[in-house]
């Protein structure tokens, strides 16, 4: 989204009036995302129906195996299935099934879509949130590091590694770490996160075997999105460098570590934040992959499935409901904006 | 480390490509030329179909299949040579189309400022957070994720970087002396853009298509690897798919001539495409290389 950041309030003229705060700014970034979602929703709902051929087409045509003969059958099957209302009101009832958490049948499992999606969402929360997690601490202090050594051994040797790692696919990653860590050096599970017939004998077992699983396709997934952010926060934090606060805390005597992650560190939080958000739905869209290879039990392997079987009303529920979390993740990005950085906002 | 070496040391800007970029650009260049030679000459370099019985199940490499044979006795090597085929093909014409896309939008954005520019935006926006691969998969399985088809779709979700990237050129170049000295003169819209405008974004699409041309690499295979892709054209997507739900991959050896192979192609080329476009952001859009993908 577009952020305006206006220069910065100057400090010699106390008398300088900040622009009233309003609600209107936090009012256009919800409505923007509530649109994104809705032109999502109604995506999926147009997309097969615009697509060639009917689904009651193979009762309708007397050559098919289920070609039913009698025209009242027909009709009964169209208006079980609500086919026979028209598209208008075929997109009303599936707007308010929505609403009520109704995704439909799955074909291939046999069970409402929103049971299997519960039973999976948490999984892949935990292995993408753990990721974002991970990567941004790892970017920060690789970030920072890196600037403060610029030019040097430890900075070139981190761009080096990074980017190699950033032009790596998922999928390449994790079958690599699979190969090398739960096949050639069976150190840790090849599939799964939790051990077969788990009966764990105390939370800290379950805990911990949980970890285990995890962390495989957390590295699989996290190095990716750290590589990408560290870039980032290298640019951000050798820009920083030149400030005159920084001369200043140097001249105050303040000790590395401060200068290092609260004076210039902070500064990179802005760019950082902004690509956190982005890489939400990069995360979501690499585990996806990583869960496959790991057959992790997340929305991943479901979508797989889904896919395989060409199972379309449980491919929209995972797709939805992976919109519904990118989106929010986004927006909860945008809207921690203004509280990182005061002086973002917004024209108009 | 002093005080006075963190401030005054100096900061490294963007600028002339420097030998290692010219290196890189040079390397990645030879890497995609390899992968064209398979494209072009694969049918006959390959000594198999890619799916015809060329031996026995789970044949080690060498003999006369010298990669080793998956499940079904197909030869590995010519699946692997006519699997450049998809990848390349989805490179070219989703990159064509990202760039032309994002030209189209970002060069009407620029061009026609105020209300307009604003919608466009606006949409750009609501594109950019759009989850893309979840939709990629979603259209592809509808749509039956033939070459074409996916690159038309990844063109349609890729392309706000492109048009948000030459839109801010545009805008700079219609403050520039020349363009402002032949809007005096009566310059059209059309002139315009012919004699100042598309001339100046030319090298600019170019760094631009490389990423997005090994984007669309990736996400071809990812989701071939998926279930998403057309199943008579080979691919590595679909090899690494085949070979991971072989359930007993792990516990034969057969995972270093199945699984190995297509992994490394596809990083191969990846990093090819990769070399090359930083080599080329560096040389043909200086000020604005960026930090981010």
């Amino acid at each position: 989204m577009t952020q305006v950041l206006d220069p910065a309030p100057s400090l010699t003229d106390p008398g300088q009036r900040r622009p009233p705060r309003s609600r209107v700014p936090y009012l256009r970034t919800v409505g923007l995302y509530a649109l994104t979602l809705w032109a999502l929703v109604t995506l999926v709902f147009f997309l097969p129906r615009f697509m060639p051929g009917d689904p009651l087409r193979q009762l309708d045509d007397p050559d098919s195996g289920t070609f039913l003969h009698d025209p009242a059958e027909r009709d009964r099957v169209a208006a079980y299935y609500g086919l026979d209302k028209p598209l208008v009101s075929q997109y009303r009832t599936y707007l308010s099934d929505l609403r009520k958490g109704d995704f439909g049948w799955s074909i291939s499992q046999n069970q409402p879509v929103s049971t299997l999606l519960k039973k999976r969402l948490p999984w892949t929360l935990l292995l993408t949130g753990s990721a974002l997690a991970l990567s941004s601490m790892i970017s920060y202090f690789a970030g920072v590091t890196a600037a403060w050594h610029r030019g040097r051994f430890a900075d070139r040797a981190l761009i080096v590694v990074l980017s190699a790692t950033r032009a790596i696919p998922e999928y390449a990653m994790a079958a690599a770490l699979l190969i090398l860590f739960a096949v050639t050096y069976p150190v840790f599970p090849q599939a799964g996160a939790q051990r077969p017939f788990a009966n764990y004998a105390s939370p800290m077992d379950a805990v911990g075997d949980v970890l285990f699983h995890l962390a495989l396709p957390l590295i699989a997934l996290t190095v990716g999105l750290a590589a990408n952010k560290f870039l980032i926060v290298r640019n951000t934090v050798i820009s920083t460098l030149g400030e005159d606060y920084m001369v200043l805390a140097r001249a105050k005597g303040l000790s590395r570590r401060l200068l290092k992650y609260r004076h210039s560190g902070r500064n990179a939080l802005l760019p950082f934040v902004t690509a956190l958000g982005i890489q939400a739905g990069f995360a979501v869209g690499g585990s996806l992959f990583v869960e496959t290879i790991f057959n992790y039990p997340g929305m991943g392997t479901l979508v797989e499935r889904a896919v395989s079987a060409r199972d379309y009303p449980l491919l929209q529920g995972c797709f939805i409901l992976l919109a519904v979390v990118v989106l929010i993740a986004n927006l909860a990005v945008e809207l921690t904006y203004s509280k990182l950085d005061p002086r973002v906002r917004r024209r108009r | 480390m002093t005080a006075t070496t963190v401030i005054r040391a100096p900061i490294p800007r963007s600028g002339p490509p420097t030998r290692q970029t010219h290196v890189a650009g040079i390397i990645g260049g030879l890497i995609i030329g390899f992968y064209f030679v398979l494209l072009l000459f694969g049918s006959r370099l390959a000594p198999f179909r890619a799916t015809e019985l060329a031996g026995s199940s789970l044949v080690a490499p060498g003999g006369a299949n010298r990669l080793g044979t998956n499940l079904l006795g197909q030869d590995i090597l010519s699946q692997l040579i006519l699997g450049a085929r998809a990848s390349l093909l989805v490179a070219v014409l989703a990159g064509v189309g990202t760039v032309l896309l994002g030209g189209i939008v970002g060069v009407a954005a620029g061009w026609f400022p105020g209300w307009f520019d604003g919608v466009l935006m606006r949409v750009t926006d609501l594109v950019l957070v759009v989850p893309k691969l979840p939709l990629l998969l979603l259209v592809g399985a509808l749509t039956g994720g033939s070459v074409l088809g996916l690159s038309v779709v990844i063109s349609l979700l890729f392309w706000p970087n492109a048009a948000r990237i030459l839109r801010s050129q545009v805008l700079s170049l219609r403050t520039r002396t020349h363009v402002r000295a032949a809007t005096g003169f009566g310059a059209g819209t059309w002139h315009q853009m012919r004699r100042h405008i598309l001339p100046d974004l030319a090298l600019l699409s170019i760094a631009e298509f490389i990423p997005a041309a090994g984007r669309a690499v990736a996400l071809q295979a990812g989701l071939a690897f998926l279930g998403v892709g057309d199943p008579t054209l080979p691919s590595w997507g679909g090899m690494i798919r085949d070979a991971v739900n072989f359930r007993a991959i792990f516990i034969t050896s057969a995972w270093k001539w199945w699984l190995a192979p297509p992994v490394i192609a596809l990083v191969g080329l990846i990093v090819g495409i990769t070399l090359l476009g930083a080599a080329a952001e560096r040389r043909l859009s200086p000020r604005l290389a960026r930090h981010t993908r």
